[in-house]
């Protein structure tokens, strides 16, 4: 006898596995413990955005538990907005921008226009090219807000900039309205607004 | 037969997992994170620590402070206040209104608070029962304000004014949430205990400011030596029991101040978009007690009142 089957033959006489049905004790305890796993999940998972902590279930909890004055006033949310951060990134917490890459927001002759129409296209679509902003000319890129902000939002951050009297800005307040009739207009474009192009528009459009 | 495989596959996939949960999603979600705004005054957050607060940090983890003093405020819920801000020029109809409508506050309370606004009208109620109370409150030129506070064991304990976050470690290597609490939370503690020499008394003696604290004393951070020269500036006063003899003087060495130096720097107490709550107005926060209790310093035996 060669030693293979020699270890053929202890193989055989081991106990051998045999198939049977998964208790149904088993499947319901899996789905229990799957259950309480996302119920959990969702009242502290915050869907992995990294601005949601436990006690918030979501971002939109964490926006509505923002503190905010009563009232019809806009500007406690556009400062919000501001600095969410979104505008704040580049032109700063005091609106000066900064020299020689994002021009100033802090009395600029494009903010305190009368009529907000050229400003609300820049902050949905966003501002590419050559710019001129009070008599110091500036070159970069803005990027565009449509997909991130509200008709709200955009209104209330355009108020809160155009009345900032700490800027030295006195312009008029922006309603949701103006801003949803231009982002209707808008519906089709994708790309960003040149200077040149705004300067075509007449602003009360 | 031969399970080499599925055993290396088995334990490949449990790592695997593990390291996908708990090393690669939380970097995605915070490794990148970036100084943040207070919200609403806009002011970056946080700033990095001062050059001998950063070297406390260093004292704190080779004195094992972590190991009983936590940095995490947890937060359960968030609640609403409801402030007069402003009773207009009928009063009289105002205080009607309030009976009504909080109906547990009696006339001469609610004249005293009159007297001295703004005041709460309601505390830790919910959203809806705030909003509704503040638009009925709110007619001509009556004023009232809605706002939103902070709820949890720890915030209640008098340990922060909202929950760590975790922009409130984006300076710190290593940060040291720590895990066991055998003394109070640090989070906030400069904001809480702002007094330097309470601090320093604190490491020296712990038991002279806090009957019966569980806390070491850390002599070796201190030097005894002779008072000349009528007594340094830096000695340590009010020591009590633990005074050191008649011409002798207790002071801090490098690592007590630097030390002293980080835990005045702990101050995560900042309204954030994360963790928002109303940041009262400057002359409202002596008139309001519902953020009184928040600064207040707290009655837990081993988190005492600051030398005022």
């Amino acid at each position: 006898m060669s030693a293979d089957s020699n270890t053929q033959v202890m193989d055989r006489s081991l106990p051998q596995e045999e198939n049977g049905p998964v208790p149904v004790w088993l499947i319901i305890l899996g789905f229990i413990l799957v259950y309480v796993g996302l119920v959990y999940f969702d009242e502290y998972g915050g869907w992995f955005h990294e601005q949601v902590y436990a006690p918030y279930r979501s971002y939109e909890q964490v926006l509505t538990w923002q503190p905010m004055p009563a009232g019809d006033d806009l500007t406690p949310l556009g400062k919000l907005v501001y600095n969410k951060p979104t505008c704040v990134t580049c032109h700063q917490a005091d609106g000066n921008g900064t020299p020689g890459q994002f021009p100033p927001l802090a009395s600029s002759d494009w903010v305190n226009e009368a009529e907000p129409g050229r400003l609300i296209r820049i902050v949905l679509n966003g501002l590419t090219g050559p710019i001129t902003v009070n008599g110091k000319s500036f070159n970069s890129t803005m990027v565009p807000w449509k997909d991130q902000l509200s008709d709200k939002d955009v209104a209330a951050v355009i108020t809160y900039v155009r009345q900032n009297k700490a800027w030295g800005n006195k312009a008029g307040a922006v309603k949701p309205e103006q801003v949803a009739k231009i982002r209707a207009a808008l519906k089709d474009r994708a790309q960003a607004f040149t200077p040149d192009e705004l300067l075509k528009i007449s602003p009360a459009e | 037969m031969n399970y080499g495989p599925l055993i290396f596959l088995a334990a490949f996939f449990a790592l695997a997992t593990s390291w996908f949960g708990m090393v690669l999603t939380p970097h995605a979600q915070v490794g990148h994170l970036q100084p943040t705004n207070t919200v609403p005054d806009g002011l970056t957050y946080p700033v990095g620590r001062a050059g001998l607060a950063r070297q406390g940090l260093d004292v704190y983890r080779a004195n094992g402070c972590e190991y009983c003093h936590s940095q995490q405020v947890r937060q359960t819920g968030m609640v609403c206040d409801v402030l007069l801000t402003d009773a207009g020029t009928n009063q009289p109809a105002v205080i009607q209104k309030l009976l009504k409508l909080v109906p547990e506050a009696s006339e001469a309370s609610l004249k005293e608070k009159l007297a001295s606004l703004p005041q709460p009208i309601k505390e830790h109620i919910g959203r809806s029962e705030a909003e509704a109370l503040v638009k009925a409150l709110a007619v001509g030129d009556v004023k009232a304000e809605l706002w939103v506070v902070p709820v949890g064991p720890d915030i209640s304990r008098g340990w922060g004014r909202r929950r760590t976050v975790a922009e409130d470690f984006l300076y710190d290597y290593p940060y040291m949430p720590g895990s066991q609490r055998v003394g109070p939370d640090l989070a906030d503690v400069g904001a809480r205990l702002p007094d330097v020499s309470w601090q320093l008394r604190h490491l020296y003696a712990p038991t002279v400011d806090v009957k019966g604290s569980p806390m070491p004393p850390y002599r070796y951070l201190f030097a005894k030596q002779k008072s000349e020269h009528g007594g340094s500036p830096e000695a340590l006063t009010n020591l009590g029991d633990h005074a050191p003899p008649t011409g002798y003087e207790i002071v801090p060495r490098a690592e007590a101040k630097a030390l002293v130096a980080y835990l005045l720097s702990l101050r995560a107490n900042e309204a954030l978009f994360d963790a928002p709550f109303t940041v009262p107005s400057a002359p409202a926060t002596n008139a309001a007690p519902g953020t009184a209790t928040n600064a207040a310093p707290v009655t837990a035996t081993n988190a005492p009142a600051p030398a005022k």
